[in-house]
């Protein structure tokens, strides 16, 4: 699939195609990239996604039951598991018209954000990898590690947490794991100033990274992007700052991030941003979570057809279910949050130096295991 | 879900009537095998009134070709590429091999017979 907006400016120059991908040393995921440059200059790029399709919505329709898809669906992603739980939970809770216990809506969102840092901090990190800073690199990967294992300890398990159930929540908070999170989000603190410190003056990932992929807020509305990318360049999308109806973001402190670049610069300061913004809300979850039980019972089966659209780390995921009342559904239908990026993602190339590649590539965080499925 | 019913010959039209860039972001397509017919599902949602959910639904028979919305919607070729993949639908200006090897089996998302 080809996109070719870039205004050739030397006729006469000799155009060269580079693959990059499936697999390649700048990219982490397994998508392929073919670009057309031009005396090092990007003008033309394709894409291809195919590599990782598992048939997941498939599976959902013919081999499960409505309530084990939860745990399928947390099978989409390693890093965003909890997003395709929730989302898939909301949407069956609709078709069989329930809703959650207070406790439980909490402590999705508490899982959400916990989420939500890590999956931002690995993208910081393959970033400043990308960017030629090993040390910075390693630096966030370790501060990312102390999140894993909270994650651990409220889910009990490092990655596809099964934590969102059909009806509520797999498992409580307990309130040595409450303390245990407000500790260290204490001691992570200064330490998440000094990255921002970093992203934002250090001389070399600047010149690595600002200018760098830029769309303008125009191409981001034309292009329906969504999530830090679209929010790095001043387009204020966010499913949390939307919809209050399944989860109550705003009463635990949710404040949408903007920037204005548009340039993996940009990207960059919203994602840490929102780390703040994620933390402030995980204070006020844990200070504020009701007491209720985890889980609304019911023997209702799936019946109509309703859609749910969550604020994953990357964007907005959105789940669209049919049930026929049987325990199979009718159809399920995943779109994730890079599969609307697509688009301005090809296009971000454009106009750019083929050595901004790497890092242009980390800083639009692409997610294939989602977008495949 | 608000449920808009249009025609395959109409969706064209009826979309570019509706959809502004600046008021509405395109979410996805999807389609739903109904056995004799599928139905085609065009997602959007409102940005001043997010939480409305917009669906533009027409049925057809698979034989049928598709009007492709790209002129309309920049972002849709993605959209359209992963659907003549998974349900094996006819879209205009769409080739397999987006989602799916163009080698893969046809139309995995289809009923069987």
């Amino acid at each position: 699939m080809k996109a070719g907006r870039y205004e050739r400016k030397n006729k006469m120059a000799k155009q060269y195609e580079i693959p990059v991908g499936a697999q390649h040393i700048s990219l982490l995921e397994p998508l392929h990239f073919k670009f057309t440059t031009e005396n090092e200059k990007i003008v033309g790029t394709t894409a291809n996604i195919y590599y990782v399709h598992r048939g997941i919505e498939k599976a959902c329709c013919t081999k499960f039951k409505f309530r084990q898809v939860s745990f399928v669906v947390g099978r989409v992603c390693g890093l965003c598991s909890i997003s395709h739980t929730t989302a898939y939970s909301q949407v069956a809770e609709k078709l069989i018209k329930i809703e959650i216990p207070p406790r439980a809506k909490y402590l999705r969102m508490l899982v959400v954000e916990l989420d939500r840092i890590h999956s931002h901090l690995l993208c910081l990190s393959h970033v400043a990898e990308n960017s030629g800073f090993e040390a910075l690199f390693m630096k966030t990967m370790q501060y990312r590690e102390a999140f894993m294992e909270l994650l651990e300890a409220v889910c009990g398990n490092r990655v596809q947490y099964d934590f969102s159930i059909v009806g509520g929540v797999a498992r409580d908070l307990k309130q040595e794991v409450a303390r245990m999170i407000t500790e260290r989000l204490k001691y992570f603190k200064p330490q998440l100033d000094e990255l921002v410190d970093i992203f934002q003056n250090n001389w070399t990932l600047g010149l690595k990274n600002k200018n760098a992929g830029a769309i303008s807020r125009e191409d981001a509305i034309r292009l329906n992007v969504v999530g830090p990318f679209a929010r790095a360049a001043g387009l204020a999308v966010d499913v949390r700052n939307e919809s209050q109806e399944l989860l109550p973001w705003k009463d635990v402190g949710f404040k949408i991030v903007t920037e204005t670049g548009g340039d993996a610069y940009s990207r960059n300061l919203v994602r840490l941003r929102e780390i703040y913004v994620s933390m402030r809300m995980i204070e006020n979850i844990i200070n504020g979570v009701p007491a209720s039980s985890l889980v609304t019972e019911t023997k209702a089966f799936p019946d109509g057809e309703a859609v749910v659209r969550i604020e994953a780390p990357r964007g907005e995921l959105f789940y669209y279910a049919k049930g026929n009342k049987t325990q199979i559904l009718e159809r399920l239908k995943i779109k994730a949050p890079t599969f609307s990026n697509v688009s301005a993602m090809v296009e971000g190339f454009e106009g750019n130096e083929y050595g901004s590649v790497p890092a242009i590539i980390a800083s639009y965080d692409p997610c294939l295991s989602c977008t495949s499925r | 879900m608000k449920r808009i019913e249009t025609t395959i010959e109409n969706v064209t039209s009826d979309i570019s009537h509706f959809y502004q860039p600046e008021l509405y972001h395109f979410i996805v397509m999807n389609a739903v095998d109904l056995g004799e017919k599928i139905e085609v599902q065009w997602f959007f949602s409102d940005y001043e009134e997010p939480f409305e959910i917009i669906a533009f639904c027409a049925q057809l028979t698979p034989d049928v070709e598709i009007p492709s919305i790209r002129d309309i919607v920049s972002s849709a070729w993605v959209a359209e590429a992963e659907l003549v993949d998974l349900i094996d639908i006819k879209i205009e200006n769409t080739a397999k091999g987006f989602v799916l090897e163009s080698d893969s089996e046809s139309g995995p998302l289809r009923k069987k017979k």
